[in-house]
């Protein structure tokens, strides 16, 4: 009766508000209870329920109506949902506004504070702060009102001073004693940060954390020394669920394309590598993954930095039998020839305007199905090659790229990972559809010598009547005339990348310059490994294209 | 041939001026825009302006004392590099907040194309001087690069608090203000200091206190070594080691 | 639904919308605006119908598109079903300009008399093509003239359609289909994809045969295919037509009581319809989005046969993912609809919602991406294909674009028209290709 009653006050307001915010693409909020995530089950009791005003999950936003009696009395019902809907939905269309934003803020708290808990802390008060500020200054907003009359912790304190501060409106907050120098100092700090520039918020949350870090610091004692979670947002968490599995998805891409950098790409994800396994979310999308599966965050990291260079599946080409085959008519013309008059067409007229003539064409059909050829990838990780676990090898992001343009065209792919085979230094992963493995044939790193054996590609060559083959390597290999000789008796496509300018490589460039089935690519700068790599793949998918 | 009926509409084209061209953006012409300002916008476009004043000070400073971006540690281009920042500083009403914002400023290549760590420690030491307050805290714990020459001068009654590390010169000529370091600091900490205290929480480098004329220099951790000291005292972790026994200068342990 | 009362049109319209819904196509809906949920392709179908539009229609065989066409066509336009059939034009290689447009009169041919038979799918208001993407490139080139105006020539004869709409079906490609050219497909103001509407209302379909029944009237049809075929000038049968099809309306009415729209019903809603304006959000919006549809700021408009540079300022925005220009029909399309859809709903203006509504239909078809941006796009999860979902995230983008800048861009308006008018100001400076495109057209001014 109640929820009902809230439900249809958030149902006559939801216009307005939307309009308030230009439309944001969020359903209409409900009234439901609120988990409380910051209370385990043992210390769920009353007031746990009543802590957190809103929640938002994957977009939907619930109002929970025992916070809002603990409220009655200070603030109307329809202020407060009002103020609580401002907030939750600026989140969505402000700050963080997408999961890549989130984690870079996150990321940045990080470097300051050193720990995931009071990053992620530092991260949300940063956040809510953007939000309400955004909200204050370009939207009539009780929010204000709100933060006048909730209950404050000494973090809390601090924050609605800035608001006094940053805002100019009365928030209650009085100096208080001997923390009052303190605390002024660091409000003093935290106003001076510009939270509603988006490209500044990188720096700002290092300064915002780096302020607050104190604070955090003694709060997340006195939690400890209590024993238990510290006070929930009545604002609401920001957490994972707050994001669609695809959003999470789009987010590591993104984040992962702009950072470029493997370490701080692998503490994100190791620090959330629970709450993704929860949601399902594994290297592989998860399914059928369960919990408890380690997410290898290098490979995650170059499955997503690949996924930013991917180019599309290609359509099943079909072949042209050869024969020719009435298809449609056109206008007889004087002079073109008279075999192939309609004459039902042409009303039985010989005449130009109303004559039509067949045109032909070949026929289409599925004959022989020509599908895309296997890959066999030959990547060199020897001394000389960046170690891929360590920092970005453009290399391995190349020969990523390769995987998923093969992979997506429903072909297999499989990986010789050299350093010095002879002596051991090799990894043989046969031809498959499993993209983890592959990234993780990809990933090996040896940091050895730099010899090939071909007895063991000879097996992954053999009986394949279509293959394509990358090799990606500096050319320092010690049996490269052994490698010019193999190269020079097969037929397949062989695309070979290699790094820099040296002798070896103009002694293998010199050798098969002659071939036609191989293509050398010298690389100058590392960055433009993939862009190569694609290049070589779409105009071997390109039918025109084909050489065979 | 007969001509189908082809309905003409009758169409009279809008009398018009030669040359006029109607105006796209006509439906906005009564839009105005009443700008909400909160006070955040004030205070950071203050800082923003403050920030380019202190900037617009340090570029003049090496353009006039780092000539092609090349600067020696002497005891005379430390006074020359000082009184020119002193006659831009002057003229800038800053805060302390302000200076550790310079601080990270040094980093970002983008706002300041060149940090020249000599200079730009004489800079730092002279806003910190200068500072209305007191007591100045820098929380440069996650600078990447430490400064030098940083309290160069530090007077009497001025207290300079820096989070993190420091590099060379540390507290350099300091004439009785105190500088706590919550990190390490690296060599000639508290080179020629007249007066005044100096306490480094971590660590200390090589020539500590060379020409030191008086003073203390409090280590809560190792001292590297000790340099040419003529007055005041060094304490290691409490341990009063200079004056104390016989003891070489920069003894390296 | 609670549809706002104007002058009742709103409700006339809506309890036709009802009517097919509930008795006609069976489907879910797939689209909400100001807190109505609607099927989309009954929406946009209505609105086609009521706005002289052009709609393709695209989805996989026997969900309806077709037939979701024929009874707009036929409560709009108050046509008996059997006319509607008598003149789809359906695409297959062996379509000629004869079949589609209009054939010599044969008697008076061998007289030596050229006189032209119009084709019922040349003279009636409500022309649909199915299976467009079937028709030979040549064919599609042929009817261009047609779809966009209403002009149909032969022989040197021409009629022209004063009120018509279109509505094309294509499948999805497959060996059989061609493209369907780009002059062609961009005469399209919208498309929307007929679904497969789950399996419980897909078995009701198939229990609930003939229910096209109420729309037949063999009597009517008879009487419309005799003054179609009469031999009488084109302006003079529209009078005729329209009063079989007034009786055709009220024998409807009777019927099944709902009230189809009569060509003055029809007229007066395209005058409250046209009356309608965009808000200043919306206007804002709107050119912030065909912005980014055209911009390049190396080339000065964004071309197919032109490739985007490594390192261009503006990487963050539409222009970098698409490969062709909007075209001058996009703005009128956009208009149209959104202006369709603020009457339907009540409103007397056109806000942002509505324009954000449309939006994607109406660009989708007309935006051809890179393939980096179909690959990285094409598995996530949706529900709509693949191109009105790329066309929705692109809005949706370009949304929050605007929501953070709205007050600066119209300020930005604002003052350009202010610069327009002679005063001399500065343009204000912004971020978005929208700034520097009020730039240009500041420029151009001043230099005349």
């Amino acid at each position: 009766m109640e929820e009902e009653r809230l439900q249809a006050i958030i149902e006559e307001m939801w216009p307005r508000l939307k309009r308030k915010h230009l439309f944001p693409e969020i359903p209409v909020p409900k009234v439901g209870k609120v988990v409380d995530l910051s209370v385990d089950e043992q210390g769920m009791d009353d007031s746990a329920e009543r802590r957190v005003g809103l929640e938002m999950k994957e977009k939907q936003m619930t109002i929970n109506p025992a916070f809002l009696s603990t409220l009655k009395g200070k603030m109307t019902e329809e202020n407060l949902i009002e103020a609580l809907l401002d907030h939750g939905i600026t989140h969505y269309t402000f700050c963080p506004w997408d999961f890549q934003t989130h984690l870079m803020l996150y990321a940045e708290a990080k470097k300051v504070m050193g720990d995931k808990e009071s990053a992620k802390q530092a991260a949300n008060y940063f956040i809510d702060v953007i939000a309400d500020t955004h909200c204050v200054k370009k939207r009539a907003t009780e929010i204000p009102e709100l933060h006048r009359n909730l209950k404050k912790g000494a973090v809390e304190e601090v924050i609605a001073s800035l608001y006094q501060k940053i805002w100019g409106i009365d928030l209650g907050i009085s100096p208080q004693g001997k923390e009052e120098k303190g605390r002024a100092e660091i409000v003093r700090r935290l106003a001076r940060i510009p939270y509603l520039d988006r490209s500044r918020w990188t720096e700002s949350i290092r300064k915002f954390t780096r302020s607050l870090k104190p604070l955090l610091l003694l709060a997340q004692q006195e939690q400890e020394a209590r024993g238990g979670k510290g006070d929930s947002n009545p604002q609401g968490e920001h957490d994972m669920n707050h994001y669609s599995y695809e959003e999470i998805d789009d987010g590591l891409r993104e984040y992962a394309q702009k950072t470029m950098g493997l370490s701080e790409f692998r503490e994100v994800v190791e620090d959330f590598s629970t709450e993704l396994k929860e949601m399902g979310y594994g290297i592989e999308g998860g399914m059928g993954r369960g919990r408890g599966t380690h997410i290898d965050a290098d490979i995650l990291f170059y499955m997503k930095l690949a996924e930013n260079y991917s180019i599309p599946v290609k359509r099943l080409p079909l072949e042209k039998t050869g024969t020719l085959h009435p298809h449609s008519h056109s206008p007889w013309e004087v002079g073109t020839p008279f075999q192939d008059i309609d004459i039902w067409t042409s009303f039985g007229k010989i005449m130009p305007g109303i004559t039509q003539t067949w045109k032909k064409k070949e026929g289409k059909g599925r004959g022989k199905i020509e599908g895309t050829p296997d890959c066999l990838i030959i990547i060199d990780s020897s001394g000389s090659m960046i170690n891929p676990r360590k920092s970005l090898s453009y290399a391995v992001l190349g020969a990523a790229c390769a995987t998923n343009a093969y992979l997506r065209n429903n072909s297999k792919v499989a990986v010789y990972n050299f350093s010095d085979a002879p002596m051991g230094g090799r990894e043989i992963l046969d031809y498959t559809e499993n993209r983890e493995d592959i990234y993780r044939a990809l990933c090996k790193y040896f940091g050895g010598g730099t010899a090939l054996d071909l007895e063991d590609i000879m097996p992954l060559i053999k009986g394949k009547k279509e293959l394509d083959l990358f090799i990606i390597t500096d050319m320092k290999i010690t049996n490269l005339e052994t490698l010019i000789g193999f190269f020079g008796k097969i037929q397949n496509r062989i695309t070979a990348v290699h790094i820099g300018e040296n002798p070896y490589a103009s002694r293998f460039e010199k050798a098969v310059e002659k071939r036609k089935n191989i293509n050398i690519f010298t690389v100058k700068k590392k960055e433009d490994i993939p862009h190569i790599v694609l290049g070589s793949i779409r105009e071997y998918f390109n039918p025109m294209n084909k050489n065979r | 041939m007969k001509n189908g009926d082809l309905k003409k509409k009758s169409f009279h084209p809008p009398v018009s001026k030669p040359n006029t061209f109607s105006n796209p953006f006509e439906e906005f012409r009564t839009f105005h825009f009443r700008k909400e300002e909160i006070p955040l916008d004030r205070i950071v476009q203050s800082a923003e302006v403050v920030m380019d004043q202190i900037r617009l000070g340090y570029e003049k400073l090496l353009e006039e004392e780092a000539k092609e971006l090349v600067w020696m540690v002497q005891y005379n281009t430390i006074i020359k590099a000082y009184e020119v920042a002193e006659k831009y500083i002057k003229e800038i009403d800053y805060s302390a907040e302000d200076i550790e914002d310079f601080c990270f400023a040094l980093e970002n290549t983008q706002k300041i194309p060149y940090l020249i760590p000599g200079p730009a420690g004489i800079y730092i030491s002279a806003l910190c001087n200068y500072a209305k307050e007191e007591e100045i805290v820098l929380k440069l714990s996650e600078l990447k690069t430490e400064i030098n020459l940083i309290g160069f001068r530090l007077p009497k009654g001025k207290r300079l608090m820096v989070e993190g590390d420091t590099g060379d010169f540390t507290g350099i000529g300091l004439e009785g203000g105190e500088m706590v370091i919550e990190g390490s600091s690296k060599n000639w900490t508290g080179a020629g200091m007249r007066s005044g205290k100096i306490l480094v929480k971590k660590n200390i480098g090589l020539h500590t206190g060379e020409w030191m004329m008086g003073g203390e220099i409090y280590v809560g951790g190792r001292v590297r070594g000790l340099g040419n000291i003529v007055e005041g005292k060094v304490f290691e972790r409490e341990k009063l080691v200079y004056p104390g026994k016989a003891r070489n200068p920069n003894i390296y342990y | 639904m609670l549809v706002v009362e104007k002058n009742g049109y709103q409700k006339q319209v809506m309890t036709l919308y009802r009517f097919i819904s509930d008795h006609l196509y069976f489907n879910r809906p797939d689209i909400e605006v100001k807190g109505e949920t609607y099927n989309s392709v009954i929406l946009f179908s209505l609105l086609t119908g009521l706005l002289k539009g052009k709609e393709l229609i695209i989805g996989e065989p026997g969900l309806g598109k077709t037939t979701s066409a024929e009874f707009i066509c036929s409560l709009i336009y108050q046509f008996p079903l059997g006319v509607i059939w008598g003149s789809e034009v359906s695409g297959h290689p062996e379509q000629t300009e004869e079949k589609i447009i209009g054939r010599p009169d044969l008697g008076k041919l061998n007289r030596g008399e050229e006189d032209v038979v119009w084709t019922n799918f040349a003279q009636v208001p409500v022309k649909i093509v199915d299976e467009i993407n079937r028709l030979p490139e040549t064919k599609q080139s042929m009817i261009l003239d047609g779809v966009d105006r209403g002009n149909w020539e032969y022989l040197n004869e021409m009629i022209i359609n004063d009120e018509y709409c279109l509505f094309a079906t294509a499948n999805y490609q497959d060996g059989g289909t061609n493209t369907i050219i780009a002059p062609l497909i961009d005469r399209f103001d919208v498309i929307v994809e007929s679904r497969y509407p789950g399996p419980n209302l897909s078995f009701l379909i198939g229990k609930s045969r003939r229910k096209e029944q109420v729309l037949r009237h063999p009597k009517y049809e008879k009487a419309l295919h005799r003054i179609l075929k009469s031999k009488v000038a084109y302006e003079k049968k529209i009078p005729k037509l329209e009063e079989v099809c007034d009786a055709f309306g009220e024998y409807v009415e009777e019927t099944t009581g709902i009230k189809p729209l009569r060509r003055e019903d029809r007229n007066h809603i395209r005058t409250e319809i046209e009356s309608l304006e965009l808000d200043l959000d919306a206007s804002a919006f709107t050119r912030m989005v065909l912005a980014e549809l055209s911009f390049c700021d190396r080339y000065g408009q964004k071309r197919i046969v032109e490739n985007c540079e490594e390192g261009c300022h503006y990487t963050g925005y539409l222009c970098r993912q698409i490969k062709n220009c909007a075209s001058n029909r996009l703005p009128t399309s956009i208009k149209l609809f959104a202006q369709g859809l603020a009457w339907l709903s009540g409103d007397s203006e056109i806000d942002i919602e509505h324009v954000k509504a449309i939006m994607p239909f109406t660009f989708s078809h007309r935006i051809q991406w890179k393939d980096e941006v179909i690959s990285q796009k094409e598995r996530a999860k949706r529900d709509d294909p693949f191109q009105i979902f790329l066309a929705k995230e692109a809005v949706k983008t370009v949304s929050q674009r605007y929501r953070e800048q709205s007050d600066h861009l119209k300020d930005a308006l604002a003052l350009g028209s202010k610069i327009f008018q002679g005063e001399s100001l500065e343009p204000l400076e912004g971020d978005h290709p929208i700034y520097a495109e009020i730039k240009k057209d500041l420029l151009r001014r001043r230099n005349q």
